[in-house]
Order: structure tokens, then C-alpha cells, then sequence
């Protein structure tokens, strides 16, 4: 008997509960969110996985928000899948004031949490600095297909592209059948990380065989995915055997293909962030030699935003913050190549006088590629039905065959 | 009690998607698909045939140490050696694995140096790798150390040196003495602990999560990372796995419990 009362409990305990957004800031003017949100406390939940972006947070952010607005930033790690788990935790567990305002996010965890219901918004077009940012760009406005709806402000811009040793190979692979004939030539130096790095690839390489960099546009199309995956599963599966550890196992995720790129294991490597190139070479991890590249038919270029937690106890602060992330002032200390190192969201042809020219001016890369050299390979991120299917169709049709 | 039943309805009713904010209500889907996908009973073989070996080795090899060296395990450089990886979590002996024995680690590094491998490819796979080599390598390494002591301790307990003088003075070989008074006696005092073990091996998780493949994988990384899918709408084939490893659990240990209290009574 106990235990069946104890399951109504924990039933009640977890019915979904209505979380309007009853703060109506429409009618509230900005000068007076800024003085509400003075004195109060931000929690911020991130990804601390990099000491360039911590060292930004940390010692530029932080100092910058208390002095310009008095408000406490306090700083969590967590990324995606974490972010997803509390937030569908508290709304499990129906808890009115979480533990998170604010939180960093990309196309994917923007679209589960659209799935539960977990965001505040639209809250983008009261921020003041979000006229500088052009919306209708499809690489900012458009997240996996999907509008933003000022649900999420953007942060930062960066496109995917990969990278290799310019001493140990003289020519990189930029198409499939280029890639075909590198594993053969130079086994178990190529890779696919089961993970978000790795399945970017695979859109790029799914892009590829649907015959142009915007065959993925659009809706999810369940037969175009179909024809297209089972063409891209052979592919792999006919030349797995050249890959790291004949293909017998992946790696769990890119970092761990960035130590096996620095050790030498492995020749051609990848990610976001024009590759994430500059700051590695500068630590020391990467030789000096690495370049970066774009697939001939287009790597994935996507943005990433901050969002407020549906249940979050101060949007209001949680806004000032995001505002200030998105100001001139921040997004130029961020693209900083020495610092964080990442593109700007904001639309420099829009800045005052004053900040364009610091803008332009500002120091260039020494070892990635500029995302303006890699513009006119740029792909859209196609909707987020794709990613689910290659997630588990990579597991089910390639690791486990 | 209380926390673990709580959690274990919670799970119950999530396998069945009655709770879950993406689930709408109840559905034997999930069950379904985790029995069609054949993932649970390959995590489960994995993982029986992993927790086997390195509880046989383990204690193989502690049996050993004991019976040879028991006087030697009491001087202290020897007993540091044999019990330090006892303080060593088990992330920790993973990551010291993955310096020394992957294909850039000290080993490698040392066989190039020695001319063995002529490069870091040639050096043979041994974490990640397909037999779990790595894997095992860590639990043994964990857990040996904790059976001999244990063993030593009975050892001592069970007056075992008087008794195999005992059975000498009666005629009994060396090899009687260890297989016919030692052994059984070690064995049936332990025997429990050593299935607990096992048990305990079974549901291993960082150690496998740092040096295991991405299929087969053991039970405690399938069901987490079922749990922290991309893919919302899936995430209640976690809780079946987990489930149903609970349920395998339970009914073991209530099994080695249930015997256990017959015997003593």
C-alpha cells in the first residue's frame, strides 16, 4: 500500500505543470530593466571547455556586467545534453524557479528545448544591440531550419571546416571520391567522431551525394533521407577498413581526434570554428604548419545563441546580460584572434563610425582561415531530423555493423 | 531502501512513457524496440563476459600471491605495492591506462625508441580496443588488490597455517595441502564477496566509458548514453535498460543473499 501511494505522489510530483510567461516586458522601457536588474544574480550555464573562452568569461565578462550594471554573473558548467536534463528535470519535477537563467546553445539543444517547452522569449528584439544584428542573414536568423523567432540571441558565427598537416600531406581530400582514394593511400589516418563534430561531417558528405550544397534545405524529407543515407552508409562501409582502427570503432568525440591529430595518429581533422585551428597552434598542441579547409560542395556554418530558461528567476538580469554579450564593445574582445577568437554576430555595416573601424581594423588570423575565405562554401544546417537519423542510423548501420 | 524504490518506480514509469514531458502516455513501445534492437542482451553479454574474466584472473592471481608469498605480503615495500591501486579510483587507473598504453602513449614510445614498431600505427591495439583489453587490464589491477587482502586475512582467521602443517604432519603433499585444505577454505569463506564483485564489475562505468569501444558497450554506458540522447523522444529506452538491469540485479543478489542465510542457518 505505501508503495502505491507513494507512485500518486510521485505522479502528482511529475504532471506537467502551465509555465506562462507571465513577465510582460513589452510595456517596460529599457533604462528601468536595467535598474530592476541591478543588485541580482545571473546564474549562467555554459560550456567551460575551453581556457580562452573561460579566460573571456572570467576576466573580462564577469568584472565588466558587475561594474556596468552591478549584477553578479555565476558561471556553471554544463553544454547540451546537460542543459536538456535539468531543464526537463525541473519541469518533471515541476520547480517554479530554476536553477539557470541563462544558457549557451546551438541549433540542436535550441531544438530540444523548443521540443519541451523549456525557453522564455521572445525576448531578442527588446535588447537595444540587437539592431546591429542582421536577422535576415539565414546563417543567424535561420537556426537547423527553423526561425529563431527572437527565442535566442545570437552569440557567435563560425562554419565548419577541416584541417591537415601541411608538411604530411601536400593534398587534402575535399570530395568523397578524393576521400576514397586518400584512406587507401594513407590508412587509418581518417576518422568520423560519433559525435556532433562527426555527424556535421556526415551532412556535408550527405549534401555532397544529394547532388549540391543546398540539397538538404528545407523540411525533413523522409525519402530523400532514405536514398541519400543508404548511398552514404555503403560509402563508409566500403572503405571503413582504410579508416582509424579498420573502422572497427569510432571515436567517442572530437577532442579525442584533436590529441590523435597532435600526436600524429591521425592526418586530416575538424570542427567548428573554422576548424578551432588558431587558438590550438598558438598553445602548442598543433604544429605551426596546419592549414584549414572547406569541402568543395560546402561545410555546415551555423551560429550560436543564448537563451533564457523558461523558468528562470531573473529574465530580467538574464537580459542585461545577454545584451552586454551582444554589444560592440564584447563582440570585439571576443573575435579577438588572441583571445576567444570567434566571428561576430553583429552586422558590422550597421555599427556606428566609431566601432566599424575598430572592427575592420582588428588583427587578422595567423594559421585558420578567415570565415569570409571560406564564405562561398558555406551550407545551412538542414533540419534537425537529419542529425537525429545519422546519429542513430551511424550507430546501427556503420559501428555496429 | 526508500530512495532506491523511488527511483526505480520513477524509471518503471518512464519505461512505459507514462512520465517524460516528450511521452504521451502509456505505451509498450519502448520495451518493444529495446528488445528488437538485440542492444540490452549484447550489453549484457559484453558485460557478463568482461566482469567474468576479470573476476577470474583477480582472483587467480590474489589465490596465487597469497599461498606463495603470504609471509612476503606482510614486509612493507611489497604490501605498498600490492595495495596502492587500492586508493586509485578507477577514472584515475583509466587515464594512467590510456598514457601508457595507447598508440601515443609510454609504451609505444618506449617500443619505437627500441626499434619493436617502426611507427605509432604498428603498435597493437590495446585500449578501445575489440577484445576490451584496456578494460580488464583496469579492473583487474582495482580489484585484486582487494582480494588479497581479503584472502590473507581468512588466511590469518582461519588459521590456515596450522592447519596445512596439520594435514603435512599427516601426510598430505604440497599440492594436497593447497588444493584440499587452502583452497576450499579460502573459497567457501569469500565466495560471496567474490560474486558481489562481479556483480559490482558488472555495472562498471567510467573505466569502460574512457577505454571501451562504441559497440558493444557495457550496460552502465548504454544506459547513460541512451539516457542522454539527442533524440528526446527516446530517451524512455534508457530507463528500460535501465530496468531491466535492475530487475537482473536484484534478483541475484537476493538469490547469493537467500543461500547465503540458509547455509548459516
Amino acid at each position: 500500500m505505501k508503495y502505491v501511494v507513494f507512485i500518486f505522489v510521485l505522479l502528482y510530483a511529475c504532471s506537467p505543470a502551465n509555465h506562462g510567461s507571465e513577465l510582460d516586458i513589452s510595456t517596460i522601457p529599457w533604462q528601468e530593466i536595467e535598474q530592476k536588474a541591478s543588485g541580482t544574480t545571473v546564474n549562467f550555464m555554459m560550456w567551460q571547455g575551453s581556457p580562452s573562452i573561460n579566460s573571456y568569461i572570467n576576466n573580462y565578462v564577469i568584472p565588466a556586467v558587475k561594474e556596468k550594471y552591478n549584477i553578479d554573473l555565476k558561471i556553471t558548467g554544463g553544454q547540451g545534453p546537460e542543459i536538456v536534463q535539468l531543464i526537463m528535470g525541473e519541469k518533471q519535477a515541476n520547480v517554479g524557479s530554476g536553477q539557470v537563467d541563462m544558457v549557451w546553445i546551438n541549433g540542436e539543444t535550441f531544438f530540444q528545448l523548443r521540443q519541451i517547452d523549456g525557453l522564455w522569449g521572445p525576448f531578442v528584439t527588446k535588447l537595444p544591440n540587437a539592431q546591429y544584428v542582421n536577422f535576415e542573414d539565414e546563417f543567424i536568423g535561420i537556426d537547423f531550419q527553423q526561425p529563431v523567432n527572437y527565442m535566442e540571441a545570437p552569440w557567435s558565427v563560425s562554419q565548419f571546416a577541416l584541417f591537415y598537416d601541411t608538411t604530411r600531406i601536400q593534398d587534402p581530400p575535399s570530395n568523397l571520391d578524393e576521400l576514397e582514394s586518400y584512406v587507401k593511400s594513407k590508412p587509418g589516418t581518417f576518422t568520423i567522431s560519433n559525435d556532433f563534430s562527426g555527424m556535421t561531417l556526415l551532412k556535408s558528405f550527405l549534401a555532397e551525394l544529394g547532388g549540391g550544397p543546398e540539397s538538404l534545405n528545407g523540411p525533413f524529407d523522409k525519402i530523400k533521407y532514405q536514398e541519400l543515407s543508404t548511398q552514404l552508409w555503403s560509402y563508409i562501409n566500403k572503405n571503413k577498413k582504410h579508416f582509424w582502427k579498420n573502422g572497427t570503432t569510432f571515436p567517442k568525440e572530437h577532442t579525442k581526434m584533436d590529441q590523435m591529430y597532435a600526436n600524429g595518429e591521425l592526418l586530416i581533422d575538424y570542427g567548428f570554428g573554422e576548424g578551432g585551428i588558431e587558438d590550438k597552434v598558438i598553445q602548442g598542441l598543433f604544429p605551426k604548419s596546419t592549414r584549414g579547409y572547406a569541402w568543395d560542395n560546402g561545410t555546415i556554418k551555423n551560429s550560436n545563441y543564448l537563451g533564457i530558461s523558461y523558468n528562470s528567476q531573473n529574465k530580467l538580469g538574464a537580459m542585461v546580460v545577454i545584451n552586454f554579450l551582444m554589444s560592440p564593445e564584447a563582440q570585439l574582445k571576443k573575435s579577438d584572434p588572441n583571445e576567444m577568437d570567434s566571428n561576430t554576430i553583429l552586422d558590422v555595416s550597421k555599427l556606428p563610425v566609431e566601432w566599424r573601424t575598430k572592427f575592420e581594423a582588428q588583427e587578422r588570423r595567423k594559421y585558420g582561415p578567415e570565415m569570409a575565405d571560406l564564405q562561398e562554401k558555406a551550407i545551412q544546417e538542414p533540419d534537425p531530423q537529419y542529425m537525429i537519423r545519422l546519429f542513430e542510423d551511424f550507430r546501427t548501420q556503420v559501428i555496429e555493423q | 531502501m526508500v530512495p532506491f524504490a523511488a527511483a526505480f518506480g520513477y524509471s518503471l514509469l518512464y519505461s512505459f512513457g507514462i512520465i517524460g514531458v516528450v511521452n504521451d502516455g502509456f505505451t509498450l513501445e519502448f520495451w518493444a524496440e529495446v528488445f528488437r534492437s538485440g542492444a540490452f542482451l549484447d550489453a549484457l553479454i559484453y558485460s557478463v563476459t568482461i566482469a567474468l574474466i576479470s573476476v577470474f584472473i583477480s582472483v587467480t592471481a590474489a589465490l596465487w600471491f597469497t599461498l606463495k608469498f603470504q609471509k612476503k605480503l606482510r614486509g612493507k615495500i611489497v604490501s605498498f605495492m600490492i595495495y596502492l591501486p587500492l586508493a586509485i579510483p578507477g577514472i584515475v587507473a583509466a587515464f594512467f591506462t590510456v598514457q601508457i598504453l595507447s598508440k601515443s602513449g609510454l609504451f609505444s614510445r618506449f617500443s619505437y625508441l627500441l626499434g619493436f614498431t617502426s611507427g605509432i600505427t604498428d603498435f597493437p591495439d590495446l585500449i578501445n580496443d575489440q577484445y576490451a583489453i584496456g578494460i580488464i587490464l583496469v579492473l583487474i589491477s582495482v580489484v585484486m588488490p582487494f582480494f588479497v587482502l581479503l584472502f590473507l586475512n581468512v588466511y590469518d582467521n582461519e588459521r590456515l597455517d596450522q592447519l596445512t602443517e596439520l594435514a603435512r604432519s599427516l601426510g598430505a603433499s604440497n599440492s594436497q595441502t593447497i588444493w584440499r585444505v587452502s583452497l576450499p577454505v579460502i573459497l567457501r569463506k569469500t565466495w560471496t564477496l567474490i560474486a558481489l564483485y562481479f556483480i559490482f564489475l558488472l555495472g562498471a562505468y567510467e573505466v569502460p566509458l574512457i577505454l571501451g569501444q562504441e559497440s558493444p558497450q557495457m550496460l552502465s554506458v548504454l544506459i547513460v548514453r541512451e539516457l542522454k540522447q539527442f533524440d528526446l523522444t527516446k530517451i524512455s529506452e534508457g530507463y528500460v535498460v535501465a530496468v531491466m538491469y535492475t530487475i537482473l540485479v536484484s534478483i541475484a543478489t537476493i538469490l547469493l543473499f537467500s543461500k547465503r542465510s540458509t547455509e548459516n542457518g
